[in-house]
């Protein structure tokens, strides 16, 4: 039935992401803009899956059956953020008005011997935060991002900024390579972000409430924050229509403590009201909800659980079931 | 478990004693762990969660950084021989 996230093709290819590109650069970004109509309603009619979520989603968020209208509303508000990323990349930020929220809280934990780890999500625009931070040289931001997932857009992304791209924790990696780059970055003093709504494929998760009924939800970005003794500061890159961005920053956890032992429980709660947050977020504006995939779903394929001899009771949160 | 294993040299010994305190692993005794076994997705289970925890076990008791950028990571890593290996040519005298 639905795939999970990793299995959808990346829209359009590369052509198509040269051409938004091109039209882009030399057009300027209103002229592009006008090729979104087109677009969207290419991908309303080529993909009818993620037209179904969007449908699904939307229905849930606004609490009455969506239109199609709406469900091309959202397609459209995906494709401008997607099309805005070649201008932020592409040195054009200071045309956009980005607002932000809550910076002193974030800055105010930054220090130069121990780092501050970033949890983003697919609500809005990761790429704004990127680039704002791009604008502040004297800070070290590393992204964990999968370049596979999206080689197109991420090729052309990184040709256009390659500053940007410098900082990128490749995702495709192993996770121990990860978790220890993200451990090295959090040593230096790094704001190291990654996206926290998300599991990949035998990533251990846990189910939380969200939008009205249990989601998975990975449990990784809040363990590494909890070992790593580093504060923890959620980031939300709403886009608003026009040019207008708000990018939210929340402290979530000064020092996240998760005891070894029994800490299913707490670990639940603390994903729990991270879930909230987004929920949060996702309700005051549902357009910016860019999870084209069932987020819900619970039951994939059952993945071979901790090797825990029965009885030991070690670490139930981590069995790796509905990864 | 432990008749299959092959034996552990005092280095071995010593890391699989730090490696069982610092994941707090209970039901295992530093002495059960098979040099030659995977530590990970193996009968230890260990993820890579542990891989961070025992990395700064690691660097606090040996004072040297597994790395996360070294090519030979998938070797490293691959069981506690190889990592007791890697940690007794690397840490400082």
């Amino acid at each position: 039935m639905s795939a999970h996230w990793t299995e959808r093709p990346e829209g359009g290819g590369r052509f198509a992401i040269w051409l938004i590109r091109a039209i882009g650069l030399y057009g300027g970004r209103g002229f592009a803009r006008l090729f979104l109509y087109p677009i969207t309603l290419y991908f309303f009619i080529r993909r009818p899956f993620e037209r179904r979520m969007s449908r699904a989603f939307l229905t849930r968020a606004l609490g009455r059956p969506a239109s199609a209208w709406q469900v091309l509303r959202h397609i459209h508000r995906f494709a401008a953020t997607i099309l805005d990323r070649v201008f932020l990349l592409g040195d054009r930020f200071k045309r956009f008005d980005v607002r932000l929220h809550g910076l002193d809280a974030l800055t105010a934990r930054m220090r130069p011997d121990r780092g501050v780890l970033l949890l983003g999500s697919h609500l809005g625009s990761f790429e704004v935060l990127r680039v704002a931070a791009a604008e502040r040289p004297d800070v070290d931001v590393r992204v964990v991002l999968d370049t596979q997932q999206t080689p197109a857009l991420t090729e052309l992304l990184h040709a256009l900024n390659p500053q940007v791209a410098r900082n990128v924790i490749d995702a495709a990696r192993p996770g121990t390579e990860i978790v220890l780059a993200l451990g090295e970055a959090l040593h230096q003093g790094a704001l190291a972000t990654l996206l926290a709504d998300r599991a990949r494929p035998h990533e251990a998760t846990v189910a939380v409430d969200f939008m009205g009924s249990p989601a998975p939800f990975p449990v990784a970005p809040f363990l590494i924050g909890s070992v790593l003794k580093v504060p923890i500061v959620l980031c939300f890159g709403l886009y608003r229509g026009g040019n207008r961005y708000d990018l939210y920053f929340e402290p979530f956890a000064d020092e996240l403590a998760l005891p070894r032992r029994g800490r299913e429980a707490e670990l639940r709660a603390v994903v729990q009201r991270y879930a909230e947050r987004l929920e949060h977020h996702t309700r005051q504006d549902p357009y910016n909800w860019f999870n084209w995939h069932d987020f819900w779903k619970l039951d994939r394929a059952v993945a071979p659980a901790r090797a825990v001899p029965a009885g030991a009771g070690a670490e139930p949160a981590r069995s790796r079931s509905a990864a | 478990m432990d008749t299959t294993a092959t034996k552990q040299t005092p280095a071995e010994q010593e890391l699989a004693q730090l490696l069982v305190e610092s994941l707090n692993i209970d039901w295992l005794q530093p002495a059960e762990i098979d040099p030659e076994a995977a530590l990970f997705g193996g009968d230890l289970g260990l993820d890579s969660i542990d891989a961070l925890e025992l990395a700064l076990a690691v660097s606090k008791r040996y004072g040297f950084q597994l790395r996360s950028d070294n090519p030979d990571n998938r070797s490293i890593f691959a069981s506690l021989r190889a990592l007791s290996a890697h940690i007794e040519q690397h840490r400082p005298a």
